[in-house]
């Protein structure tokens, strides 16, 4: 008797349940990301983004209708990327995926959605290998590794150069990298486009990200006397090498880090030495309104979410990309992979558009070409975004050019 | 003599059992083992973590072969695993070879340099031995870095989806489960039969105290680069099987202590050292339980998951001295003396 | 010349890192006879806590030191006597405890800090000396006198005082000494109290020339254990010396060949070191072949 009632409200519930799906089921998306591990701070600052961008979208009524619901899959290599997605497909029910600070997962993880036939929509893995695999399912609305070193190299070449009244083809640059496939892949563009430039590349140097002692390397682009010495790396590494070049007096007269640097662990780390030194990266939050819409705003709901500075810029790309997301679904009406790719493939907004200064214009391998990083300058303990120059607020100028301290 | 009592040693005190029925129990085992596939066939992501458990359960007992049967307490058996991860791969891209050609190729490649890197190496023992094998280990990744034309070096290779059997990539999970069980039985069914061998008794012999082998007219060496080889061969197999499984590796992941060359180990700890099904056991315990709390606490503060995953391994050693087979032989000879009693 | 005494030097500097690091990881290794995975740990969390006296409480490293060397002490006195102590019949099963301890000391960190990179920026940290040939970071050259020190005094007290014979009679013979009245558990939990008393010192003293990640034990312990090896097992000199020789190898490799293959290159000469002499430079003849169990 108890089961049979018991079996008839079951259903009628479900019934219900049903009927109301149909209107306003969430849109679940999953984030995968390492949220332990060396690189936890990234994948979980990345992702206070991605909720951000979600509370923001909810509180405007979701899409069409439907509100966004986040669910994080923790991911630090590519099997826990994969076992992350076929977590959160079977058992989240998850309709597509964000992602992801670490690009093997993000190869790993995208090619086992692309089996369940879900987006996987990239923002943040750098290797640009990720969308030569002609995948159905993944579309990259981030920057990739050679946006990051297209965008140094522009700066060197347009921006750095005139300042140190010098031709481009007098530059002398120095190329330092970590030794996995972020750096090294950012270090061979660079050298590739600064030798197409004519500058001169002085000299390329490796290092592993967790040595103790980056002596050696310094001490060699130290001999080769640079007039930019630009490192690609992560926070324990680039802080060393700062810290070794400041130990043994290596003025060269610009210094620019690629891809950390930007973030208050540096200040923390080398306070007044970080004046002057430029950091290409993701864009930062102090845009001019023109080129970035809303990126102030975005500080402050952080700010009152968290009590604190965003940790890294992550967050405001990340917030960024939810934003293109949500406009890539409500043109697909959906989240059917077909049908956002066809939207991907006709959406066409130009820079500036969104929170910070990216637009949209897919290539044919699904790589949003307007998604470009910016480079800031240290000067006083703060980032100041300096270039590209319409992204700088008024009254811009560079401090410490060239080096003296 | 070691006043330690291995599970190893215990077992093989009494006579054992005639080949037939032990290989006859073996087969039981595995088949029970071998039930979560249909089981779970339709939940891709537990026949994901399946899969990877069993591919670790093999790694493992191919590992147990020189490190519990012969004492060897090997962290660097990441380089055979990467050794066959990458000839299976290069070989694949480059000439476009069925992986399962190239799985002779890369267990011959993995005996070459276990025999390379256990000649000299095998001169030290105990925690001199592991700390040796776990610097060989970063020299491997190194090299990995820098041999950019074989490896593709930090950037990896990338193994396209195109299913089907030729190329061992499979479009169903379970398929994949199936051939990670296959490789598992394999491994243990060569410590079973390693076990057995003469080669066995002498592994034991040597683990047990190299000096008495030695004076009992045991070739120590000899013996030694024979167990390693069987384990670099099995272990060299299972990193093919494990990039046509992944499709993406590079060094670091391929290097990594704490997921390789340390996790063998650690998996033939917790389940029972130098036994046969011990590596299996112990894959059982520790793969589920990591994905599980990945999945069920990765969310809810940084680590969070992995805090609970040291908490429980230092529990295991505190109270599984002897591993899970071992606790479960206890449990069984105590529960025996009770049945017994009047 | 120049550059030749720089990397000379720098290697030096380098070395009394590595020798700082080794001193306690080898005392543990030694006398005990535990390969304590989680070394690097213990002087990560010491790090860590010579950052909170310094965030909370504007304590200079080179004071907090002497509040987190004796803490350090009594942690790892806890931490043998409950977690390895009852281990000591399966000396795998302490490895494997020492393997959990490690990730969960990472991973508490981890969960405390979010990850995020932290320094202790005092005045040691960006002051640079110069010392004619190369200028030096202050920090650097404090840790290069400190840790000869700490080698000259913990040879003067293994070799002059009774608790120093009695350790030196475990090391050599422990049922020998067993016999001989000596409370060779009492020795061990002391023992593995002061590897984790350097281990604090070590953190103190790195905390200010480094970036702070939960991470960073496991760069320094690596090649830790390879000097502890190449020195030779319980030798003070012998870690001291090895770890000056692995810096300037280092130094040298990373400068005058690739620093791509500077770890790969010392590593093979350690590997070529062991095959000529397993007991280490300075090990006893022999002690290579004690194993993990005791004999």
């Amino acid at each position: 008797m108890t089961m049979t009632r018991r079996t008839v409200l079951a259903a009628a519930a479900m019934a219900a349940g049903l009927g109301m799906a149909q209107a306003q089921e969430p849109i679940k998306i999953g984030a995968i990301n390492p949220y332990s591990g060396p690189l936890a701070q990234y994948g979980d600052e990345a992702t206070r983004g991605f909720e951000l961008g979600v509370e923001a979208i909810n509180a405007a009524g979701g899409i069409g209708g439907r509100k966004l619901v986040i669910v994080r899959g923790d991911a630090g290599n590519p099997q826990q990327g994969i076992a992350a997605v076929e977590k959160l497909v079977s058992q989240d029910k998850v309709d597509l995926f964000m992602g992801t600070y670490i690009s093997a997962v993000a190869n790993a993880a995208s090619d086992a959605a692309a089996r369940h036939g879900k987006i996987y929509f990239e923002a943040m893995a750098l290797a640009s290998d990720l969308t030569e695999r002609g995948l159905p399912n993944f579309i990259r609305g981030g920057p990739n590794a050679t946006h990051f070193a297209e965008r140094s190299v522009q700066a060197m070449v347009e921006f750095i150069a005139p300042k140190l009244n010098k031709k481009p083809s007098e530059l002398k640059v120095w190329i330092e990298h970590e030794d996995t496939i972020y750096g090294t892949s950012i270090a061979q563009v660079q050298k590739r486009l600064l030798e197409a430039a004519g500058a001169k590349v002085v000299g390329v140097g490796s290092h592993n990200f967790r040595a103790i002692d980056l002596n050696d390397a310094i001490l060699r682009a130290s001999n080769a006397q640079p007039d930019i010495w630009v490192g690609t790396g992560y926070v324990p590494d680039n802080t060393l090498l700062l810290r070794t070049m400041r130990d043994q007096g290596f003025k060269p007269p610009v210094a620019m880090l690629l891809g950390t640097g930007d973030s208050a662990d540096f200040r923390e780390a080398l306070g007044d030495f970080m004046d002057g030194v430029f950091v290409v990266g993701y864009p930062h939050a102090d845009l001019s309104e023109a080129f970035a819409p809303g990126a102030a705003a975005f500080v402050q709901t952080y700010k009152a979410k968290y009590n604190r500075d965003p940790v890294a810029p992550q967050s405001l790309s990340a917030f960024t990309e939810m934003m293109i997301l949500r406009d890539l679904l409500t043109a697909a009406g959906g989240t059917d992979m077909q049908k956002v790719r066809a939207a991907a493939a006709a959406t066409d907004k130009p820079l500036k558009t969104y929170t910070n200064g990216y637009g949209v214009k897919f290539d044919e391998k699904m790589q949003n070409q307007r998604a470009i990083p910016n480079m800031v300058q240290w000067q006083a303990g703060k980032t100041v975004t300096v270039f590209p120059t319409d992204a700088a607020m008024a009254g811009t100028t560079l401090v410490n050019i060239p080096r003296a301290k | 003599m070691t006043a330690v009592s291995m599970p190893a040693l215990a077992s093989s005190r009494p006579r054992p059992p005639a080949l037939a029925a032990s290989v006859g129990w073996h087969l039981l085992f595995l088949l029970a083992v071998g039930l979560p596939i249909p089981l779970l066939a339709a939940d891709s992501y537990w026949t994901d973590v399946v899969t990877m458990t069993y591919l670790f359960a093999g790694l493992s007992c191919a590992w147990n072969i020189i490190g519990g049967l012969g004492g060897q307490f090997s962290l660097g058996h990441g380089v055979f695993f990467a050794v066959g991860a990458y000839t299976t791969a290069r070989l694949y891209l480059v000439a476009g070879l069925s992986p399962w050609l190239s799985l002779p190729l890369a267990a011959a490649l993995g005996v070459a340099i276990a025999l390379l890197v256990s000649w000299p190496t095998f001169r030290l023992r105990g925690p001199f031995f592991a700390i040796a094998t776990m610097a060989v280990n970063e020299v491997g990744l190194v090299l990995a870095n820098f041999m950019e034309p074989l490896t593709g070096g930090p950037q990896g290779l990338l193994i396209p989806f195109r299913a089907g059997f030729a190329n061992m990539i499979f479009a169903e999970r379970w398929q994949s489960a199936v051939l990670m069980f296959g490789y598992m039985s394999c491994a243990v069914i060569a410590t079973l039969l390693v076990r057995r061998a003469r080669l066995g008794h002498y592994l034991i012999a040597v683990h047990a105290n190299e000096d008495a082998a030695e004076a009992a007219g045991v070739n120590v060496l000899r013996t030694k680069l024979a167990g390693m080889a069987i384990s670099a061969a099995l272990t060299a197999v299972g990193g093919s099987l494990f990039v046509m499984y992944i499709r993406v590796i590079d060094p670091p992941n391929l290097f990594s202590l704490p997921e390789v060359g340390v996790k063998f180990a650690l998996i033939a700890l917790i389940g029972g050292i130098g036994t046969v099904v011990g590596p299996v056991l112990g894959a059982f315990v520790i793969i589920p339980l990591e994905s599980w709390l990945r999945g069920a606490l990765g969310d809810l503060t940084p680590g969070g998951h992995v805090i609970v995953l040291g908490i429980v391994l230092i529990l295991a050693a505190r109270f599984f001295k002897q591993g899970v087979y071992g606790k479960a032989q206890q449990l069984r000879r105590s529960w025996a003396a009770r049945g017994s009693a009047p | 010349m120049n550059t030749f005494l720089n990397v000379l030097l720098s290697g030096l500097l380098l070395g009394g890192i590595y020798a700082l690091v080794s001193l306690g990881l080898n005392l543990i290794f030694g006398v005990v006879r535990i390969v304590n995975f989680a070394q690097g740990e213990f002087i990560m969390v010491a790090m860590y806590a010579t950052y909170a006296c310094f965030f909370f409480f504007g304590m200079s490293p080179y004071v907090a030191v002497f509040i987190i060397a004796p803490g350090m002490f009594l942690f790892g006195i806890i931490v043998q006597r409950l977690l390895l102590q009852p281990l000591r019949d399966e000396p795998l099963m302490q490895v494997f405890t020492t393997f959990g301890l490690l990730i969960l000391m990472q991973n508490v960190v981890l969960a405390i800090t979010r990850g995020e990179g932290k320094s202790v920026a005092v005045a040691a940290s960006r002051t640079v000396i110069d010392l004619g040939i190369m200028k030096a970071n202050a920090g650097r050259v404090i840790i290069f006198i400190v840790t000869a020190a700490i080698a000259g005094a913990l040879l003067a007290f293994l070799r002059y005082s009774h608790a120093g014979k009695v350790i030196r009679a475990v090391i050599q013979d422990r049922d020998a000494a067993r016999l001989m009245g000596i409370n060779v558990e009492l020795t061990y939990l002391l023992v593995f109290g002061l590897g984790a008393a350097l281990a604090g010192v070590a953190g103190s003293l790195l905390a200010p020339i480094y970036t702070l990640q939960p991470q960073i034990g496991g760069n320094f312990i690596l090649a830790a254990f390879a000097v502890v090896v190449l020195g030779g097992m319980g030798s003070v000199a012998g870690a001291y010396i090895g770890g000056l020789a692995v810096g300037i190898v280092e130094s040298f490799a990373g400068y005058y060949v690739d620093p791509a293959l500077k770890q790969a290159i010392w590593f093979l000469i350690f590997i070529a070191v062991l095959v000529v002499r397993p007991s280490g430079l300075f090990g006893r003849k022999g002690t290579e072949e004690l194993g993990l169990r005791q004999h």
